[in-house]
């Protein structure tokens, strides 16, 4: 189903959503133009989930106040700096953060996406404070193989999940280029997926997609043609990140007035919706 | 006829971070990682040919690094010798027998080599909310873990951390299945671990640091050997091998070209 980011969201994303997650991984592959317009709509998220590192697209929608909570592994900025709504949300408490770490996340959707009850985690990772941070998440069983203790986590099955590629087809077939880090695998758990692409496929393209590159279009709920819409994060395969635009956020949202003013200059605020 | 050659803080440390790894290891990286990524290039150009290097989580093994870049998801990390998906090195950090030596960093590194990323001070209302820790608590399963930090200062290294993101001995006690911290490299100096207690001890103090000026930077008390050697500077092939990688001079203060 090929919609403008506005019906998609307005379709597909109901207000008050349980689980929604994001991808793209750092500055690289955030679903920008589907982002924008949840903050234009000011759709609250009851949950936020993560790639296993977030920036933009997270810290956005937390400084837009629309998420209750956030289940993450890193909202950050790399080599910019630390990430501003989030920081501040967290440390006045105004958000809930649901620690996770990357195995969490990746074992968590591999078992959303394959219909597991739980997934068991590696041994030593209960040595960090992850799972004591965040108890509903985590358990510690007996393995009944060995005896031993073994920490397990709950699996990830989100509501929508939020993703961009570079190319779809006319069948919603979806095609990601460079690294796709994390996403294929959240659309395969997410119940309701929706892709925004830089363009639509050439016919015969595909072919030059090995298996890995491509996710099928009955995973697919709805694809959003949006060139361009990574910016100011990178899309591979077609460009990189703008750092100076990058920079001006992280300046920006340092307050709370400042980040208003980016919504604002950024077409982000609520006044902005376009039909 | 000796010449001085000039080098920065992050250059220095590139080349005693290249001098850890040996040839045929596996290592591996996360996130802000240009620094291990310059000093595994360096490494597998001198003393460790055929080591293998994960570029974070842009999947890239053994990147080409022309040139070295700032993020570690870089689309140009692709040019590589091979590429994982991001599942798959998820995997292979789990597995517990594939990666030699992890590259690790922290807000606050403790005196047993536990690494926070996440929040400094009450977890549900911290006076500072690092990013998080991503894949830092695989460092439990890592061959041996290289801890760096281009702060040294008593906020970042403290007695104990207040969140454990990657960890090290945790309260001294050796429960890792992995080999645990192995060095820790800083702008002043480098520490390794006291095999008895696993309490960080003073290595080396760079060239022009005194020890005094360590103690007073450091927030815990590290155990001082009877005799301290001073960090061997980068050499000149070091140096032309990491500025090649890095004409922009990501390692000198500079921006990426």
């Amino acid at each position: 189903m090929l919609l403008s980011a506005a019906a998609a969201i307005e379709d597909l994303v109901p207000e008050g959503a349980g689980l929604v997650a994001v991808g793209g991984m750092h500055m690289h592959n955030n679903p920008m133009a589907l982002v924008r317009e949840l903050i234009r709509r000011r759709r609250h998220v009851r949950r936020l989930l993560t790639s296993p590192s977030a920036s933009l697209a997270a810290d956005l929608l937390i400084g837009a106040r629309l998420v209750d909570e956030v289940a993450t592994a890193y909202v950050g900025f790399e080599h910019l700096g630390l990430a501003p709504a989030y920081r501040r949300a967290a440390e006045s408490a105004t958000i809930t953060v649901l620690e996770l770490c990357e195995a969490a996340i990746v074992h968590g959707l591999y078992a959303g996406a394959g219909g597991l009850p739980f997934v068991a985690l590696p041994p030593g990772l209960e040595l960090s404070d992850v799972s004591r941070a965040n108890p509903d998440h985590f358990r510690v069983i007996t393995d009944p193989f060995t005896g031993e203790r073994a920490l397990v986590a709950a699996p990830l099955r989100p509501d929508v999940a939020l993703i961009h590629a570079l190319a779809a087809d006319e069948n919603g077939n979806v095609y990601f280029s460079g690294a796709h880090f994390t996403d294929r695998l959240m659309a395969m758990a997410a119940k309701k997926v929706i892709v925004q692409v830089e363009r639509m496929a050439e016919p015969g393209e595909r072919t030059a997609y090995p298996a890995e590159s491509v996710l099928p279009g009955f995973l697919v709920t709805a694809v959003v043609v949006a060139p361009g819409g990574c910016k100011p994060t990178a899309s591979h395969g077609a460009y990189g990140y703008e750092e100076a635009s990058l920079r001006a956020y992280l300046k920006l949202g340092r307050t709370e007035e400042g980040f208003a003013e980016y919504l604002q200059l950024n077409g982000m605020a609520a006044a902005q919706v376009v039909a | 006829m000796s010449i001085a050659v000039e080098y920065s803080t992050a250059e220095l440390m590139g080349a005693v971070m290249a001098r850890q790894l040996r040839p045929g290891e596996v290592a591996i990286m996360g996130a802000v990682s240009a620094l291990p990524q310059a000093a595994c290039r360096l490494a597998q150009l001198t003393t460790a040919p055929g080591l293998w290097f994960i570029a974070g989580g842009s999947g890239a093994v053994n990147p080409h690094l022309d040139p070295l870049v700032a993020s570690s998801c870089d689309e140009r990390l692709l040019e590589a010798d091979a590429v994982m998906t991001l599942p798959g090195v998820i995997l292979a950090e789990g597995r517990g027998d594939l990666i030699d030596v992890f590259f690790a960093g922290g807000l606050q590194i403790d005196a047993y080599g536990n690494c926070n990323l996440g929040p400094v001070g009450p977890w549900t209302r911290p006076t500072l909310r690092g990013p998080g820790g991503v894949g830092l608590p695989f460092v439990s399963r890592a061959g041996r873990v290289v801890i760096y930090s281009m702060s040294h200062d008593r906020r970042t290294f403290v007695e104990q951390v207040d969140f454990i993101s990657g960890p090290g001995f945790v309260n001294g006690r050796d429960a890792l299945p992995g080999g645990g911290p192995s060095l820790i490299v800083t702008p002043l100096c480098t520490m390794d671990f006291d095999r008895a207690t696993h309490r960080a001890r003073l290595a080396t103090l760079h060239p022009g640091v005194t020890l005094d000026q360590v103690l007073a930077a450091t927030g815990f008390t590290p155990i001082v050997p009877a005799r301290l050697e001073t960090t061997a500077p980068p050499t000149a092939e070091e140096l032309l091998i990491l500025r090649r990688m890095d004409p922009g001079g990501l390692l000198r203060g500079g921006a990426e070209r």
